[in-house]
């Protein structure tokens, strides 16, 4: 296979990925739900969050698979979470202000713990688990990825002390 | 040979070895090549070199090596109940290699106070604080067999025991976390020097040099250059011809024959189903937690609280050396993710000091630790100034990761027996053996050394030029990867559980070796004094063959 058509098959799995005809495990409200909160725990500031991660498909991935037992427990959580919006609204449809202050009310709570982590694993681990797309989670921490090996120096100080001669033998 | 492998579970082979780890390992390969048939059980599957990879939130938050952690309980002291724990009290690997597979790799050897402080500084009050019945002396050969047989890079230190060869290669290259530590050691009138470690820096038996990818904290090696028993034990006790691994086995009990023998390996099968392997001689090297519940799972009419236990030592006497971290940032990157984890280590408060005012030592390094990978960072890393979400958060997370390292300290543990591995009464594993329960405090002592470890390393952070560091607390201990001091050696049958060759003093053909034999916890890195006690019980048991006394 060429380089260019593995590319093309990439390129169309990661459309496939930004416009799900439908999730595996979440409704589109509950992932509305979800990928907002994710965007308020790790928010779009002028490097990407949550949301350019694509964190919502580590989480549907996740309950259709290794975590399955858990998503009645975070939709228990976003039915708590919405029961205190007005008119029947829905946390994904309130001003990111509004939905800090929301969140500020349940943040030692236990769904909030869990989605926090997950949404952590959604931003960085291995894109394989749905999220980290484009492994923008590693870029913001400037972790370079997995190479294989790494070559010396690998930082400041050590490239400093080997310049005076100091190679650590 | 006769036979060979795999063998008749009803002909009795030569040696069962449970556990494939540091001890087992060893044991497997000296005895296997020295002739004996033996079958080695090893409870998780048989995963090999090119299996392991860099995959963080399996590995390290879904515990993929560590097996069934639901069946382990933890608890401070016999009056709570032991509940299940997010991470496993007794964080070892069922893996063919064991936790060896995994470990990070720091390789201290013991030095000659480890094994005869008890007589230097008398008794301490409520423990069960002891020499051991061998010196540092008669360990030394075996100490140098591990370095150039297993494969050691390091270069001697300046209070290091004495060593009879040098080290088969050079240690590795300093990293930016090594160099500050360097830095503010000799500010504070303290010496760093480079940390032995049981990885390669050269090609050496076949296996390759370290590729420095950092996957070495909790991660197998995936080309070998780590040097666990995997890597470099266990291929040559197979091409003996004598050696078999029977991995997914998980040994719920040693049957002893009417003379109270042990005769039979009993246990359950990759599909769950019982199988008894019929044997001349056992050897246990499940790990100090592991070692201790087979034990007592295995009590019979005969040895009503478990076998090997007339002393009642089985499972006490824990140690799992406490542990302290400063976090510590500083100005430029450091990119300590990458390479092994330690390169620089500070050993100027092992000896214990009684000036201090309680007993204790403990050494000192600098490592990514929590900013090894990222999950790790943003789950732990974090100071304590910052909120736990949001912009602020995020943008902490993103500035630290590179610039992070932490000063971490471990020191001893003193032997007690509330500290302990029992049967858990409620828990259950996933083929219905008895939970492995872990009730553990540490002594105020060993607190009191970890706060002063944790002052240190303080110290050390802003010398090295931090820009901000704090604590992690990290105390009191509530499990970790060092299991000690379970099944102690000793000459004594009342206050231990084997002599001084690892021989059980109440079953003739039952030996242990792994870190249950311990008998005081050293400094915070035990390997390469499992592996010593190892390759030294293997020559006391092929004496012992040659001799018809077992």
């Amino acid at each position: 296979m060429s380089g260019a058509s593995i590319a093309a098959i990439a390129q169309s799995a990661c459309t496939a990925r930004d416009r799900p005809v439908s999730f595996l495990s979440l409704s589109p409200a509950d992932a509305a739900d979800i990928e907002a909160i994710a965007a308020r725990i790790i928010p779009t500031t002028d490097t990407p969050g949550a949301s350019e991660a694509g964190v919502v498909h580590f989480f549907d991935r996740a309950f259709a698979k290794e975590m399955k037992e858990r998503l009645n427990e975070v939709l228990e959580g976003l039915a708590g979470l919405n029961a205190a919006i007005d008119d029947n609204g829905r946390f994904a449809g309130l001003s990111p202000d509004a939905q800090d202050a929301r969140l500020r009310e349940i943040e030692t709570s236990d769904f909030f713990g869990l989605v926090r982590e997950m949404t952590i694993f959604g931003f960085f681990a291995m894109s394989e688990y749905g999220g980290n797309k484009d492994h923008v989670g590693w870029e913001l921490v400037g972790f370079q990825g997995h190479n294989g090996g790494w070559e010396y120096p690998f930082g400041y100080y050590d490239a400093e002390a080997e310049g005076g001669g100091n190679d650590g033998e | 040979m006769a036979n060979s492998p795999p063998f008749d579970l009803r002909k009795p082979v030569d040696f069962a070895i449970i556990g494939s780890g540091s001890a087992g390992g060893i044991l497997a390969k000296e005895l296997s090549t020295a002739g004996f048939e033996v079958v080695v059980f090893e409870q998780g599957p048989y995963r090999k070199t090119s299996d392991f990879g860099h995959d963080e939130l399996s590995t390290v938050f879904r515990h993929e090596l560590n097996g069934d952690i639901g069946a382990q309980t933890f608890r401070h002291n016999e009056n709570e109940t032991a509940v299940a724990q997010p991470q496993p009290p007794a964080e070892y690997a069922q893996t063919v290699g064991g936790s060896s597979a995994h470990f990070t790799a720091n390789f201290w050897r013991f030095r000659e106070v480890d094994f005869r402080e008890r007589s230097l500084l008398g008794p301490i009050s409520g423990t069960n604080f002891s020499d051991w019945p061998i010196s540092y002396e008669e360990l030394e050969p075996y100490y140098t067999k591990v370095d150039w047989e297993i494969g050691v890079s390091g270069a001697p230190g300046p209070n290091d025991a004495p060593r009879s060869k040098p080290f088969p290669m050079p240690p590795m290259p300093v990293k930016s976390s090594g160099v500050l530590l360097e830095r503010g050691a000799n500010k504070l009138g303290l010496t760093a020097q480079p940390e032995p470690h049981a990885i390669l820096t050269q090609p050496y038996n076949g296996r390759p040099a370290c590729i420095k990818c950092g996957y070495c904290m909790w991660f197998g090696c995936e080309v070998g250059a780590k040097s666990s028993t995997l890597a470099a034990m266990i291929p040559l006790a197979e091409a003996s011809g004598n050696c078999e691994i029977r991995a997914e086995s998980a040994v719920f009990r040693i049957e002893t024959d009417k003379r109270g023998r042990a005769s039979e390996v009993l246990y359950y099968d990759a599909a769950g189903n019982e199988k008894a392997q019929k044997t001349r001689a056992v050897i246990v090297c499940a790990n100090g937690a592991e070692t201790p519940r087979l034990l007592l799972m295995s009590a019979s009419e005969r040895q009503p609280d478990g076998l090997a236990n007339s002393s009642g030592f089985v499972g006490r006497n824990l140690m799992l050396n406490a542990h302290v971290a400063v976090n510590a940032v500083f100005e430029e990157p450091l990119n300590d993710y990458k390479g092994v984890q330690v390169t620089r280590i500070v050993h100027d408060f092992y000896e214990c000091d009684e000036s201090r005012g309680f007993y204790g030592g403990g050494g000192i390094d600098a490592r990514p630790l929590w900013s090894t990978t990222p999950i790790l960072h943003s789950m732990l890393g974090m100071p304590p100034d910052v909120p736990t979400w949001g912009a602020a958060w995020k943008n902490e997370i993103a500035h630290n990761f590179t610039r992070q390292m932490s000063i971490v300290g471990s020191t001893t543990s003193l032997a007690q027996d509330s500290n302990n591995i029992t049967l858990d009464p409620v828990a259950t594993d996933h083929w219905g053996r008895p939970g492995l329960r872990m009730t553990y405090m540490d002594h105020d002592d060993d607190i009191a050394m970890g706060r002063f470890l944790e002052q240190r390393a303080m110290e050390l952070a802003e010398a090295a030029g931090s820009v901000k560091f704090w604590p992690f607390e990290n105390l009191p201990t509530t499990g970790g990867p060092h299991l000690l001091g379970t099944c102690r050696m000793g000459e004594d049958p009342a206050t231990s559980v084997v002599d001084r060759d690892h021989r059980s003093h109440d079953i003739p053909n039952l030996f242990i070796c792994d870190g249950s034999s311990f008998v005081t916890s050293g400094r915070g890195q035990p390997t390469m004094t499992i592996m010593a006690l190892a390759f030294r019980a293997a020559d006391k048991i092929k004496a012992a063959a040659a001799a018809g006394t077992i």
